[in-house]
């Protein structure tokens, strides 16, 4: 203790301050230490009810947008390779507009056949005329000689049947120019088919083919070849689980948001439950799904004009509750 | 007088220093060894601290912490959205899986899959990048105690890994408080968790529920427990379970509860022993003050004072020394993010009290009966 002036005690001075220190030091490190345990808000709007539905009873569910008049997957009626295009994802078709052509080549040489077939059968014809007109006014001259010794019964005989088969030819001879004909509107009918047009106005959403590409009538290739639906409103099919189905005020406008907006979000009018209850589609991308899980699928008319929802978009609804079921 | 007593105390330095160690070794000891038992047991809670903004957990009625938890279908967390009073609920994956580093070495992980909009369910801070990072392909955010058991030595910045045979890039070290296994925690979105992790018919672990405002934690958890079936905690209950089940299912209670109880009885032992020692050796002096007039309550008093200077420094030094152990570990990642529960200080200091109290009972009551005379035997 000498490195301590004379009248200061280590024990009883300094040691009683180091302790004193030392506990106002380890108050002040408890007091800062302890862990931080506060709740936080968090940082981005999770989609959560509002307004009247915040504090009331309602259902939830997620749902796709999809067009007003669902997706159409459109196919080809004969195979072939395309040759025509004429949309782009985005497009918007009035109804019947082509929308892409398979080759033709083909069928254009049947009708090019159909068509000579129906010259040879008209040249049949005209043929089959003289030759009919030549034998009836050589019957007529026949029946006009009024001496029976002049004519020959047999020559009249034969007169009858010249005539006759000259009918024959000509009715042959029409029977054709309708065959060819036929034949004719079978091929003009095929290069008809050969052009897939729209069947609805709509907006094309997706093109799966390019010009070469062969299409076959049989599918097969996994992705649609062209696929288009009325975008002019949109709608939304919303999935409620089964058990929570009979809670669900069916009629009531549904407030929907997009994944990842929570804060922009729309009032839907009603349109529809489906009567079948399906299985639940889940997302996971799994090859071996397998669910237990059936769900109610509603639909929604979005308001129109939001660019913010697009066809296949994920979105989460709260529905409100029906007024009996939570009054229990 | 009480300046006598403190003099007659620190007179005899070796039984001074003798009876301050004694106090201030069982307080560390007291002291050190509660709080790490709270510190690990609280380790089973982690999973549920680590989550900053959820009020309440829901989950399939059969789970029982953060870890040990069966999955839900999907449509739970429509259920949960369904009911009054929830503000906001997101899906929480929790799994565990085997990772495969650039080495070739396997290591199990955590795969803890956080909602895909909101983030909801990382922690709270990040030690190296943001959270925005999840956005970016195939990204995942490794937390920090993991990143020196995978990683040590290195920045795991950058670092490709291979989880179910697809390919995650660690973006980002998250600060979380570590869980009791220590397992190396994989943060991502859920969407990229469901592929990380082999699949199973569900995936849905929890469903983090936020309480509208004005609504109690409380009151929500058993209106969605009574509205959908499903097992709905708040983040207290829930945190309770994750402690309760270490304590359930480890020696750990049994064995800190052991040093604790040896630290008491070292403190008995050493300090009830050299205090009666001292005031047995100073009873002539006691006696001294009898003879000239100084009442037994004055030498209660003084006693008392010695009994308190002794057990304030000793104490005092005990918890510093714990402070200083704890500060002294702070950047160990075993430690990571222990505290000192400010209980525990108390609870020494109320054990300290109880064994100077009780030894210096003892030894009074020599001094008490002590005649004015035996000063001159």
């Amino acid at each position: 203790m000498a490195l301590l002036p004379k009248n200061i005690s280590f024990s009883r001075q300094v040691l009683p301050v180091i302790a004193l220190l030392g506990l106002v030091f380890a108050v002040f490190f408890i007091w800062n230490g302890l862990p931080d345990r506060e709740l936080s808000e968090p940082d981005q709007e999770p989609p959560r009810a509002t307004g009247e539905l915040a504090y009331e009873n309602r259902v939830a569910g997620a749902g796709v947008v999809e067009p007003s008049s669902e997706v159409i997957q459109l196919g080809t009626a004969l195979s072939g390779l395309v040759t025509d295009l004429r949309v782009q994802p985005g497009d918007f078709v009035e109804k019947g507009e082509p929308l892409f052509t398979v080759d033709t080549r083909a069928i254009r040489s049947q009708l090019a056949q159909a068509n000579s077939a129906i010259g040879e059968a008209r040249a049949a014809i005209a043929e089959a005329q003289a030759a009919q007109s030549t034998a009836s006014r050589q019957l007529a001259l026949y029946r006009n000689v009024d001496d029976p010794a002049a004519v020959s019964r047999a020559e009249v005989i034969r007169a009858e049947g010249d005539v006759s088969a000259a009918n024959g030819r000509l009715q042959l001879a029409r029977a054709r120019l309708q065959a060819a004909q036929a034949t004719a509107q079978t091929a003009r009918t095929e290069i008809g088919r050969a052009t897939v047009r729209a069947p609805i106005a709509g907006q094309i959403l997706a093109v799966n083919i390019r010009p070469g590409e062969f299409l076959s009538t049989m599918g097969g290739g996994g992705a649609p070849f062209i696929e288009m639906g009325e975008t002019r409103p949109l709608h939304v099919r919303i999935d409620i689980d089964e058990e929570q189905a009979s809670r669900v005020d069916l009629g009531a406008s549904a407030i929907i948001s997009p994944r990842g907006a929570a804060n922009s979000q729309v009032k839907a009018s009603f349109i529809r439950a489906e009567p079948l209850v399906v299985p639940k589609r889940s997302l996971t991308n799994s090859a071996s799904e397998r669910v237990d899980v059936r769900v109610l699928q509603v639909i929604y008319q979005l308001p129109e004009g939001d660019s913010r929802f697009r066809v296949g978009q994920q979105v989460d609804a709260f529905i409100p509750a029906a007024k009996t079921a939570d009054s229990e | 007088m009480i300046w006598i007593a403190i003099r007659m105390l620190t007179g005899d330095r070796q039984k001074f220093y003798g009876l301050l160690f004694g106090i201030a070794f069982s307080t560390l000891l007291i002291t050190q060894q509660l709080t790490i038992f709270v510190n690990l047991i609280e380790r089973g809670a982690s999973g549920v601290y680590n989550v900053s903004s959820a009020d309440v957990w829901v989950m399939d009625p059969v789970s029982r912490t953060t870890d040990v938890a069966y999955a839900m279908p999907s449509t739970a967390l429509d259920k949960v959205r369904g009911v009054k009073g929830v503000e906001w609920a997101v899906p929480h994956l929790r799994a565990n899986a085997s990772v495969r580093t650039k080495d070739g070495d396997l290591e199990g992980v955590a795969v803890i899959g956080v909602d895909d909009a909101t983030l909801i369910g990382l922690p709270k801070s990040m030690v190296e990048g943001s959270t925005d990072v999840l956005s970016q392909p195939d990204a995942v955010i490794i937390d920090d105690v993991g990143t020196t058991r995978m990683f040590p030595g290195e920045s795991p910045i950058g670092e490709r890994l291979e989880l179910n045979d697809q390919r995650a890039v660690v973006r980002g070290i998250a600060d979380a408080i570590p869980s009791f296994t220590s397992t190396v925690v994989l943060y991502t979105k859920y969407s990229q968790a469901l592929r990380y992790v082999p699949g199973t018919r569900n995936r849905l672990s929890f469903v983090l529920v936020g309480a509208a405002d004005g609504v109690e934690a409380k009151s929500l958890s058993d209106s969605i427990e009574e509205q959908t079936g499903l097992k709905a905690q708040t983040r207290d209950e829930f945190a309770r379970d994750g402690v309760q089940f270490i304590i359930e299912n480890t020696g750990i209670p049994l064995n800190f509860g052991i040093t604790v109880l040896l630290g008491f009885i070292v403190g008995v032992a050493i300090v009830g022993l050299t205090f009666s020692l001292f005031i047995r050796d100073n009873i002539k002096q006691f006696g001294a003050l009898k003879a000239i007039g100084v009442t037994n309550g004055k030498i209660a008093r003084m006693v008392a004072a010695q009994a308190a200077m002794v057990g304030l420094i000793g104490y005092g030094l005990g918890v510093l020394g714990t402070v200083g152990f704890i500060y002294g570990f702070s950047n160990n990642p075993t430690f990571k993010g222990f505290y000192i529960p400010w209980q525990i200080p108390l609870i020494s200091f109320a054990a300290m009290v109880l064994i100077i109290a009780l030894t210096g009972w003892i030894a009074l009551r020599g001094v008490m009966k002590t005649e004015p005379a035996a000063v001159f035997r």
